[in-house]
């Protein structure tokens, strides 16, 4: 459509939202703004996916120098790694101003932010750039939590910030230890992604550079151990807010790795690969079995959240095609799923003002409707067959048995365990009997129902119909591969049971 | 000779002012408003012919006219530019906090100016002596500035320390020059420099210990640990622009004269280079110590100032003697600056009568009645903890690549350690200020609206330094 859409996407959001924190425009204008800017943004980013090329290489680049004596640019641009995240941002976000209608000011202001800055930070192709934009997206959280969460908001606020900032600091030295050592060895200053990969790194620095990377993105993902900050952030947030974490920036966290850690630190990767997955199946059973115990609906969903988000890691610690490529495909169904059961709940939380799962019940033959969506969302989340979280999954599993049975194995049984915490929620929460404060509880309104028809429908035709979405992503993860011989060449002789099955390169 | 006067001509028109200011002070015509004026229009006239000569002369040094003690290169203009815009700032925020303060006299802004004139011919000498002359001509007048509130009790003690600690630094100095003369026979930093390079660094007590003098006097002025005791209490009793001024102006004099000394020889900076660590180390840790356990909003920032002394420490262990052109520090101290001013700046009309708002408490709420001031504090707090896109975090980025980039790995990953400590008493005062209800009006805050245009012009300055990093 025209040359800087990806600055479009970008700065059109963070420009509005700036102005309205500015101006002291009424909740009204300040939401009619949110829903305008996001949905010209939808708009742009659909002529995006239209016209996007699948080559596999960086596609609507944008660069312009910045530092040049460091070698710092502006540098945008996408592949089909980072199309998704950006697209799932640009649909998601406008159903925000449309369900929660009576939010104030900031609130919206905050959210076009964070918006801008997570498309940002998925198009960013200069890491120092990506760090600008990968900070930038906490402060809007920050504020969003701190103001508008829930009574116990302070410590969340606090613990979410301290612990991103932590993980985002050091890997801020190891960006900085890579560009030091593309000068080393290049005798040029660069930042680009694209040309670490050729970095030739090894020793103890460089595993520490290393996990200053893993560890802040782990943190934001996050990956079992570091997830301590999330079941308190998910359910102090706002909904808005939570549906952003979960549904986006912990994607950006998955897309970290897969854009600055795979190629980059590919001999590090490989040695620690079968360490990271299992932390990511251990994050998956642990938040599953932590998730069954939860009284409240909205914390349980967050716990759910974090187990998905351990089997998105795995597919990318598996380190063969289709586990990349579910991963890529299960970001965007976790996102849709997930997303937007969080907006469900919160819709949930609003009319019946509670969050305890013991005092609803019944709600289904009072709201058809809501039930109906809130289950289709709810088995693509547990990845039924027919709908899209059911693709990636299976995607995931296939290259974590073909990586390492054992693993592969714990991953497929712990998915039952989401099974279970999902279908007791829904069967106590909107069958049984009825409980008091869903006696009144109104089904979803015509506006309502018509903002979640569309990602409902993406639900069920990425799950019926994948070719379409996986040839846009498979070229780009094809070119991951084929530029990281060493990966594949280190997995036969460490991590791999059936070393012959992990080259992938043809 | 006219390119010299050009040259020069920052610190002529700066002297000129101080003594003009000092003299019609005497009028009793000439109000405080007056010489607050007079002191802003010296200042951003020095600033701009400062900047003129930024921006097209090339660096000549002087060596004719001054027989070699003064030299002007790109870091001393970057370094005078600083101090210029701090002392506009201060005059501009004084002018302000007068209004709610009652101990002024014109005195105070011809003070000022004398200080800056300390400073700049600090920046540029290159010479022990002249390096001692300006160093007192710059602290006579801070001294008599943290002591102004004379009635004050605090501001008395302030002085007290600061004045009793500094005469030691200034004697350390000289004892330090008088060993480094004895020893070369001459105080040039080029003759030293010479010295070194033929008889070798170690090989000479005298240089050992003059040098070790001069570097404690350095630390000193800087607020380096051990030598930060004093900088909590000063700071806290000196008047809001005042505080300012040191923490800005003061240290970018000091970091220029400290980096200027430290590289006339590569080997005297490898000779202190192990203990320049563990101090920087020490520094930055000691600093975020102390700053989490304030209540006061000027002492937690006094500390936050020696943890920043502690980053810049960093770059002068990374600086390279060769190729040194001191961009790193003199973006650092820009960078820093600007956030630093601002703060004090903004507290300048928020403080009240008499300051009587100090504590992180009396900020609750602010973001609801003044959400425009509430605002710029929340962006010059999130530039001094290192977040992008503020000017902080690409000082901070600059900082940590020259460390690394020197091999100082493990110093890069600890002054990292120590920013992520400091986000915690940043963020208190942003969650102050934000997440809690107001329990005061800050209705009495003045009318002059100088002090809020300078908090907004350096809003301004914290995007603009980090967007387009001109300087490196």
């Amino acid at each position: 459509m025209f040359e800087h859409v990806l600055s479009v996407i970008i700065f059109l959001p963070i420009l509005a939202g700036l102005l309205l924190l500015v101006t002291p425009a009424s909740r009204t204008i300040a939401r009619v703004t949110g829903l305008v800017i996001s949905l010209a943004t939808l708009v742009v980013s659909i002529d995006l996916y239209a016209s996007f090329a699948s080559t596999g290489h960086l596609e609507f680049v944008e660069y312009f120098p910045w530092i040049q004596s460091l070698g710092i640019a502006y540098h945008l641009g996408i592949d089909g790694i980072s199309l998704f995240i950006l697209m799932a941002g640009s649909v998601l976000l406008p159903m925000v101003y449309l369900v929660f209608t009576t939010k104030e000011k900031g609130y919206y202001a905050n959210l076009l932010i964070v918006q801008g800055a997570m498309a940002g930070a998925v198009c960013a192709a200069d890491m120092v750039l990506f760090y600008v934009f990968w900070e930038l997206m906490l402060l809007p959280v920050f504020f969003m939590l701190g103001l508008y969460g829930g009574p116990k908001r302070l410590p969340a606020t606090l613990k979410i910030t301290l612990y991103t900032i932590a993980g985002s600091l050091l890997m801020l030295a190891a960006i900085v230890y890579l560009g030091v050592s593309y000068h080393a060895q290049f005798n040029e200053w660069n930042f680009a992604i694209s040309k670490m990969a050729q970095l030739n790194l090894s020793g103890r620095v460089a595993a520490v550079a290393f996990f200053g990377f893993m560890i802040a993105f782990a943190i934001k993902t996050p990956l079992f151990p570091f997830h301590t900050w999330l079941p308190d952030a998910y359910t102090e947030a706002p909904t808005a807010t939570t549906f952003v974490l979960s549904a986006i920036m912990a994607k950006i966290g998955v897309y970290g790795i897969i854009r600055m850690v795979v190629p980059v630190f590919d001999e590090q990767f490989a040695r620690f690969a079968i360490l990271l997955a299992y932390s990511g199946v251990i994050g998956m059973m642990y938040c599953g079995i932590a998730a069954i115990a939860q009284k409240d609906f909205k914390r349980m969903l967050a716990f759910s959240s974090a187990s998905h988000m351990g089997i998105i890691a795995l597919g990318v610690f598996c380190m063969n095609i289709q586990a990349l490529t579910g991963s890529i495909y299960q970001i965007v169904a976790h996102a849709t799923s997930t997303g937007v059961l969080f907006l469900f709940a919160g819709i949930l939380e609003d009319r019946t003002e509670t969050r305890t799962i013991d005092d609803l019940g019944g709600i289904a033959a009072k709201a058809p409707v809501f039930a109906l969506f809130f289950a289709i969302a709810m088995l693509a989340s547990v990845g039924l067959p027919g709908t899209n979280g059911f693709i990636g999954e299976f995607m995931i599993i296939l290259g974590a048995i073909k990586f390492n049975t054992v693993i592969g194995v714990l991953a497929g049984t712990s998915l039952i365990i989401g099974v279970c915490y999902m279908l007791w929620m829904f069967q106590r929460v909107f069958f049984e009997k009825s409980s008091a404060s869903s006696e009144t509880f109104k089904d979803l309104s015509l506006v309502e129902g018509l903002t979640f028809l569309p990602v409902i429908i993406l639900i069920i035709v990425m799950g019926i119909y994948p070719q379409p979405f996986l040839s846009k992503i498979t070229p780009s993860v094809a070119l991951q591969f084929s530029q990281n011989v060493p990966v594949v060449a280190q997995t036969v002789t460490t991590n791999a049971l059936l070393p012959e099955l992990t080259i992938e390169q043809k | 000779m006219t390119n010299d006067l050009m040259l020069l001509m920052p610190l002529i028109i700066v002297g000129a002012g101080a003594i003009l200011l000092m003299l019609t002070s005497a009028f009793e015509k000439l109000d405080n408003e007056i010489t607050a004026y007079g002191s802003a229009i010296i200042f951003a006239l020095a600033f701009l012919v400062q900047l003129s000569a930024c921006i097209t002369g090339k660096a000549i040094v002087f060596s004719e006219a001054f027989n070699g003690i003064l030299v002007v290169s790109n870091f001393s203009k970057a370094a005078g530019l600083i101090i210029l815009a701090c002392g506009l700032i201060t005059a501009l925020s004084s002018q302000t906090y007068f209004k709610q303060n009652s101990f002024c006299t014109p005195e105070y802004y011809s003070l000022t100016v004398f200080a800056a004139s300390g400073m700049l011919l600090l920046t540029m000498a290159q010479e022990l002596i002249s390096v001692f002359i300006a160093l007192e001509i710059m602290s006579l007048a801070i001294y008599i500035l943290v002591g102004y509130d004379r009635k004050n009790v605090i501001s008395t003690e302030a002085v007290l320390k600061y004045l009793m600690l500094g005469a030691f630094a200034g004697a350390f100095f000289t004892m330090g020059a008088a060993f480094v003369y004895g020893a070369v026979g001459s105080t040039k930093f080029v003759k030293i420099s010479q010295f070194i390079a033929s008889h070798g660094f170690s090989q000479s007590p005298a240089i050992i210990g003059g040098s070790l003098f001069i570097l404690v006097a350095f630390l000193f002025k800087a607020a380096a640990f051990p030598f930060h005791a004093w900088v909590v209490d000063v700071y806290d009793g000196a008047a809001a622009p005042i505080t300012g001024y040191m923490a800005t102006a003061l240290k970018t004099a000091i970091f220029a004269v400290f980096a200027n000394f430290l590289v006339i020889d590569g080997s005297l900076q490898a000779g202190w280079i192990k203990y320049l660590f563990y101090i920087s180390v020490f520094t930055m840790f000691v600093g975020n110590l102390i700053a989490i356990g304030q209540q006061s909003l000027k002492r937690m920032l006094a500390a936050s100032g020696i943890v920043h002394t502690g980053y810049l420490l960093i770059a002068l262990v990374a600086v390279n003697s060769t190729t040194f052109t001191g961009s790193v520090i003199a973006f650092y101290l820009a960078a820093y600056a600007a956030g630093t001013l601002g703060i004090f700046a903004a507290l300048s009309y928020l403080g009240g009568v008499g300051e009587k708002r100090q504590t992180f408490e009396d900020f609750k709420g602010l973001a609801k009645v003044r959400p425009y001031s509430a605002a710029a504090i929340s962006i010059f707090l999130l530039s001094m903890a290192g977040i992008p896109p503020t000017a902080g975090f690409m000082g901070k980025f600059y900082i940590i690549t020259s460390a690394i980039d020197a091999g100082q790995i493990t110093l890069a990953v600890l002054g990292i350690i120590s920013s992520i400590i400091s986000m915690w008493y940043y963020l208190r005062l942003i969650i102050n200020m934000y997440f809690y209800e107001a329990q005061d009006q800050f209705s009495d805050t003045t009318s002059s609206q100088l002090a809020p245009i300078c908090t907004f012009v350096l809003v301004v300055c914290v995007f603009a330094i980090s967007l387009y990093p001109i300087i490196i």
